[in-house]
């Protein structure tokens, strides 16, 4: 395998850092003298963060409220009549 | 083990971030919120089985995982793993590429054109079974292990079903892309 196939095969796994040492360091050097598979990796980086931060939904603001009074009622009804 | 009497205290910070999956899922606002009340429910009876100080975040999205698969799997047709058709590494990198001309890093900044929608539906365009890794890996922040625990599959799955996930991800990125003319016209 080359070292630009080997990079991108294991890019997400670099990208979320769960690759194993060897793999790690493979990636490494070869992502220093290969700039294409550098900028690859930037954009791949650069995704995962656009992702992560316009993949998430704001929750109803009465959210908080509906699932402490759920909370509330299930306590009473734990509680043995009155 | 946990104490009741802190549930509320301890969970209600998750509570944004499990809606938000849940909407992820369901894709449908009332759904969502039926599933994280349900959740919360489930997670409060059976608090004093959570052992204190162990990841409380992926053990409520566990029960919020299985929530939404025992409420909403059994309504459709049993989810066969499902053809994703031929996926590329560096698809979305490639196309942006074509698009741009040579200039360096020019993909990484017509990413910047892509705002909160154009995610969301790609996302929520991927069958389940791609879906759900990739919500909890890229927008949740999850491990593999922990993705692994949160849907009681192997490592080694969630791992294949993350590469094909994100691959057909960048795939419908690039369609939304198109679509919404972020490309400059392509289509």
């Amino acid at each position: 395998m080359s070292g630009c196939e080997h990079a991108i095969e294991y890019v997400y796994q670099y990208l979320d850092e769960e690759i194993s040492f060897f793999r790690k360091s493979r990636v490494r050097v070869h992502l220093r003298r290969c700039p294409p598979c550098m900028d690859a990796f930037q954009f791949e980086e650069k995704l995962k963060g656009v992702i992560r931060d316009r993949g998430r939904s704001d929750p109803p603001p009465e959210l908080f409220d509906t699932l402490r009074a759920l909370l509330q009622e299930e306590r009473q009804r734990d509680e043995p009549g009155i | 083990m946990a104490d009741q009497a802190n549930f509320e205290r301890d969970a209600m910070q998750y509570a944004p971030q499990l809606y938000s999956a849940a909407l992820r899922m369901t894709r449908n606002p009332t759904d969502a919120e039926d599933v994280v009340q349900e959740t919360f429910l489930k997670a409060y009876r059976a608090y004093d089985s959570y052992t204190e100080g162990t990841n409380l975040k992926a053990w409520l999205y566990r029960i919020l995982t299985n929530t939404y698969i025992n409420k909403y799997r059994k309504a459709q047709r049993r989810p066969s793993e499902v053809e994703l058709g031929e996926l590329q590494d560096l698809y979305l990198y490639k196309r942006l590429g074509e698009a741009s001309g040579a200039s360096p890093s020019a993909e990484a900044d017509m990413l910047d054109a892509f705002v909160d929608t154009d995610v969301i539906e790609a996302l929520e365009s991927l069958p389940e079974t791609f879906r759900m890794p990739v919500l909890l890996a890229d927008v949740d922040g999850f491990s593999y292990k922990e993705i692994a625990e949160i849907l009681d599959v192997p490592i080694g799955t969630v791992m294949s079903r993350l590469h094909r996930g994100r691959n057909a991800l960048q795939k419908k990125l690039w369609d939304v892309a198109q679509e919404h003319g972020i490309t400059g016209n392509q289509s």
